[in-house]
């Protein structure tokens, strides 16, 4: 049975004072909290009930609104801008220019993707150990409780048969035909019902977001969020994070700290906060990775119908380990998927009138590219990164998998969308054109969901920025517990393992509080 | 003037880049486009607004280069307006297909969050599809030469 839903989501009925708006502030704050987390993504959201769990009153900065469930509409442009950073509109540059989405709201990127979970591989953590000097700080038994307790609080389960969605069984069924491991994802997922609208905020709070889980409780805790307030900087005195100076439209949020500053502020925003507070290192910045995606669409032989099911509901690791790519599925909302159909005019208008029939798959690209992140014009977020050969020869493979499952699933037509073939492509021996296709990453549209990397984790000061306790190498009780800190990326979608990082370094900083409050 | 205002000539170009990419008695030129236009260009980043009135220009003005004529995309046929577009999808200047492709994409954002649109993407068709011959496909071995060597920093 589907879970019955309560009346009430879990965003509605918040303890009294737990959320102060920066957007409706009318004065000037200064407040004092044990620790301050700055972001309240999956990193921050986890950290902050994790201290409050442990007894610690915590300040919570968020630089975008708290957008309630009951808000939450199925028109993508008006959610782009609402929940998305720079309204969806930011992009990676390099040989080839890449949109960047990041969500910039309570909750973060979570209110916005799909809610896939995956633990951290072994070969990730082995990978960590064995070549950037991780060693014992950062092993899979010291992960596991956290992944077992965040598998317990926020529902993870495998897509229920009757939401899986047509788009998303095709991809199962033919993969497996195919001899390709396939199987539904594993999500947060609290009664799913297949709205397919993960990425415009679910409308039911059925998909466990922070906005909708860790959020609230860490509130009811005790624990105080101000949103619409911009981090500018932490206030480091005497080699030691004292507090957090903040902005909300006119006025200044000063929150001090007494025991610590933790950054959760995701992969491009953290760096920068960090070298606007006065941290040199010269790792800062530096071996920001990515998992860029490609979309290949297919018009197929029977009714589809994307607006039914699990957004991501199937997914593939069958070539992670050899060829660094992941395959999965979307439902894309039709006003993204359109301008993924090929053709203007009465071609497009020929191909929209057979929607139902459309089915989106995707590939992920574990890149071995590394790019730099920096602050750029008008102090925004600057991000270069180009694409190596073998990444584009990773997606060129992956790409000519997606057609052929397309074509074994009852594909009429594939649309490609690589630049110097075919925009359509209408039998499985065309494929080949994708096997040979170009390896220049200006002809495929990538976007970059996953960020990585740009605060790096290790024992030298040198070469990373976070020390093996998550605190960084410059200055005393300032941590960073996001993404950032990865010395690569995955090859699977990240938010588990960076909530169960997050859940682990917040659970060692609380314990090493309380040991330095006895001594 | 403020970059993100767009001119009444801009506007204009704009009207017809939007009507070219979805035309017709059902098309986007039923539906407020030219406030659409104005509320995305006051509301994202200034760098996607350049680029976004770039594109405009690289439309409007693309008769002259596509089909050698001394006239602007409003002086087209419908016909010809496609086939200008379809080819500045095509060019081989990376910019120029990618600006072209974000005009593609802002002018998708309006008319396919239009619920009257949205009902005819999802109708069922009434007319049977022609089944496509059954081919077997054998899947591709993954490659030893990109099998992931240890990543050193």
């Amino acid at each position: 049975m589907l879970q019955r839903l309560p009346d009430r989501h879990p965003d509605e009925n918040l303890p009294e004072g737990a959320v102060v708006d920066g957007a409706s502030l009318g004065r000037d704050v200064d407040e004092a909290y044990d620790f301050v987390v700055i972001g309240s993504g999956a990193a921050g959201a986890v950290a902050a009930h994790t201290l409050a769990s442990a007894g610690y009153s915590v300040g919570i900065l968020e630089e975008g609104p708290w957008v309630k469930t009951r808000d939450f509409g199925d028109d993508v442009s008006g959610a782009f801008q609402q929940l998305m950073r720079g309204s969806g509109l930011q992009v990676l540059k390099g040989r080839a220019y890449m949109p960047m989405i990041q969500g910039r709201c309570v909750g973060g990127s979570t209110v916005i993707n799909s809610a896939i979970a995956w633990r951290i591989p072994e070969d990730v953590v082995d990978d960590w150990r064995e070549n950037f000097g991780i060693g014992d700080a950062l092993t899979m038994r010291d992960l596991e409780p956290h992944f077992s307790a965040l598998e317990r609080d926020l529902h993870v389960r495998s897509v229920d048969e009757r939401v899986l969605g047509e788009n998303n069984r095709l991809f199962i069924e033919h993969a497996q035909k195919m001899g390709i491991e396939a199987t539904p994802m594993r999500r947060y997922d609290k009664g799913c019902d297949g709205t397919a609208r993960c990425l415009t905020g679910c409308p039911r709070a059925a998909k466990q977001g922070m906005s909708v889980s860790y959020i609230p409780w860490a509130l009811a805790l005790g624990a105080r969020i101000f949103t619409g307030c911009r981090a500018e900087r932490v206030e480091i005195r005497g080699g030691r994070a004292v507090g957090v100076l903040g902005r909300a439209g006119r006025h200044a949020v000063r929150l001090r700290a007494r025991r610590g500053v933790l950054v959760a502020a995701s992969t491009v925003q953290t760096p920068n906060l960090l070298h606007r507070s006065g941290l040199r290192s010269r790792a800062l910045g530096k071996h920001f990775q990515a998992h860029p995606g490609v979309a290949l669409g297919g018009l197929m032989d029977r009714r589809v119908d994307m607006s039914f099911g699990a957004t991501q509901g199937a997914e593939s690791i069958h070539f992670r380990k050899t060829d660094r790519f992941k395959l999965e599925t979307i439902a894309m909302p039709p006003e993204l998927a359109v301008a993924r159909i090929p053709g203007v005019g009465s071609e497009l208008a020929g191909r929209m009138a057979q929607f139902g029939e459309v089915c989106v798959w995707v590939v992920q690209v574990r890149a071995e590219a590394e790019g730099t992140v920096r602050e750029g014009w008008g102090g925004g977020d600057s991000v270069r990164f180009t694409l190596t050969e073998n990444d584009i020869r990773a997606t060129r493979k992956a790409c000519g998998v997606l057609a052929r499952l397309l074509f074994s699933a009852g594909a009429r037509e594939v649309w490609p969308g690589i630049h110097g073939l075919p925009h359509v492509l209408r039998s499985v021996d065309d494929v080949k054109l994708i096997d040979e296709g170009p390896l220049d990453p200006r002809a495929y549209s990538f976007v970059a969901t996953h960020l990585f990397g740009a605060a790096r984790m290790g024992p030298d000061p040198r070469a990373s920025v976070v020390g093996l306790e998550f605190a960084t190498h410059e200055a005393e009780h300032l941590y960073v517990v996001d993404s950032s800190i990865f010395p690569t990326n995955l090859g699977v979608n990240p938010q588990h393992s960076i909530m169960a990082l997050s859940r682990l370094a917040a659970t060692r900083i609380a314990s090493r509080a309380v040991r330095q409050a006895v001594a | 003037m403020s970059p993100r205002t767009l001119t009444r000539m801009e506007m204009a170009w704009a009207l017809d880049a939007f009507e070219a990419i979805f035309p017709g008695p059902q098309g986007i030129g039923t539906m407020n486009v030219r406030e659409y236009i104005q509320a995305t260009f006051a509301r994202i980043p200034l760098e996607p607004v350049i680029g976004l009135r770039l594109a405009i220009w690289i439309v409007a003005l693309a008769p002259l280069f596509v089909l050698r004529r001394f006239r602007t995309l409003h002086g087209l046929t419908a016909e010809e307006r496609e086939h200008v577009l379809v080819a500045l999808a095509a060019n081989p200047v990376y910019a120029v297909r990618q600006l072209v492709l974000a005009l593609k994409a802002m002018a998708a954002l309006l008319y396919a969050a239009d619920p009257a649109v949205r009902a005819r993407m999802f109708a069922p068709r009434a007319e049977a599809l022609p089944l496509r011959k059954k081919t077997s496909v054998p899947p591709p071995p993954p490659s030893k030469e990109h099998g992931r060597a240890a990543k050193v920093a």
